[in-house]
């Protein structure tokens, strides 16, 4: 009687370990695909903002002579105090 | 002959003589006995010394001193542009003392007083993505694009703060735009790829991505940007050699580096 009982319960015993192990193992894969997607997500940030432009004397804003006003309007991003690109030195 | 000889006087006296010297006319002084008209004139002298001497205190970086002046410049209250100058004078020193909210409040009162002042919306938005207030940062961003169309930094900026907000539809038509103009600028083929991955248009993604780095191919970020996009297009082999090139270009960036060192390790590739 002792006999299948064991025989039966060992298998049995064994069975709950292997799925235990199982959910447990499934669990860390999880977490790690769930913190690589969001890695994925946060590791992509836009580029940084633009620097401030420079002072203003009191003659204004308005005249050629005003550097950071044409650097607002300019069209080309070089003469726009826009972050350079990587590679310039 | 002595009527030659004078003759030929004459003549010299007028080829040598010139015009008779003019003297400009004196500078007016102010001949008033009005308080009022006085006080106008201490007012504006002060305001040009203090213009003067703020300046040369943020040229120096000399920023505290700089919030001196051109905060006494605010309460002088001068006509415009000095008024609205001083405030933007004003604003950078804050920026610059890491007081972002100041900064933030005296760029309001300098569009305020010149609601076209294209350089303090550029400063304000620059100052609100540093805040965290992409509201605002939205709002002027629009206003800018709107008086300045074609500017650089009006769309850039707007493409920006679009990104951050999670509005990529309205990234990719900024950066779009920018990049119709210049079409050498990396750094903008960068971000319009952000907004293409955003949207799921990871072909498109990757062709901007390719572009920036044939223009600047050391541009760690671009590399890394383009790992993750085969990542997501299952090029895992692909993925993993974008991840590794980054890794060895963004010796500069110890986050960046780190992080693309973890991306090239989880893939494994047989």
């Amino acid at each position: 009687m002792i006999e299948a009982v064991s025989r039966t319960l060992v298998p049995r015993v064994f069975a709950v370990a292997l799925l235990a192990g199982i959910l447990f193992c499934g669990r860390f894969a999880l977490a790690g695909a769930a913190s690589l997607q969001e890695m994925l997500d946060g590791a992509l940030v836009p580029s940084s903002a633009p620097a401030l432009l420079g002072p203003i004397t009191s003659a204004g804003r308005i005249g050629w002579e005003c550097k950071p006003e044409r650097a607002a309007a300019a069209k080309d991003a070089q003469h726009s105090e826009l972050p350079a690109n990587p590679s310039t030195p | 002959m002595r009527v030659l000889l004078l003759a030929a006087l004459l003549v010299e006296l007028m080829a040598t003589s010139g015009p008779a010297q003019t003297y400009a006319p004196s500078t007016p002084l102010p001949r008033t006995t009005s308080v009022p008209a006085l006080r106008a004139f201490a007012n504006a002298r002060e305001v040009e010394e203090r213009f003067r001497i703020g300046l040369d205190a943020e040229t120096r970086g000399d920023w505290k001193g700089a919030v001196a002046e051109f905060d006494r410049i605010v309460v002088l209250n001068p006509p415009e542009p000095k008024g609205s100058t001083a405030q933007y004078d004003l604003a950078l020193a804050y920026a610059n003392l890491q007081r972002n909210d100041d900064a933030a409040r005296a760029l309001r009162a300098a569009i305020a007083r010149d609601p076209e002042f294209l350089a303090a919306m550029a400063n304000l938005i620059a100052v609100d993505l540093a805040r965290g207030d992409l509201p605002e940062a939205r709002r002027i961003a629009d206003r800018y694009v709107t008086l300045a169309p074609d500017s650089a930094r009006a769309l850039y900026s707007r493409g920006i703060v679009a990104l951050q907000a999670g509005d990529a539809t309205t990234a990719r038509e900024d950066f779009g735009k920018l990049l119709h103009a210049n079409p050498s600028y990396a750094v903008a083929h960068y971000d319009l790829a952000l907004a293409e991955e955003r949207l799921g248009r990871f072909d498109a993604a990757q062709r901007e991505l390719n572009t920036a780095l044939a223009l600047a191919p050391a541009y760690a970020r671009a590399r890394f940007a383009l790992g993750v996009v085969l990542l997501r297009q299952g090029e895992h082999a692909a993925a993993r050699s974008a991840f590794a090139r980054a890794t060895a270009d963004a010796a500069g960036d110890p986050a960046l580096k780190n992080i693309a060192a973890a991306m090239r390790d989880s893939i494994k590739v047989p």
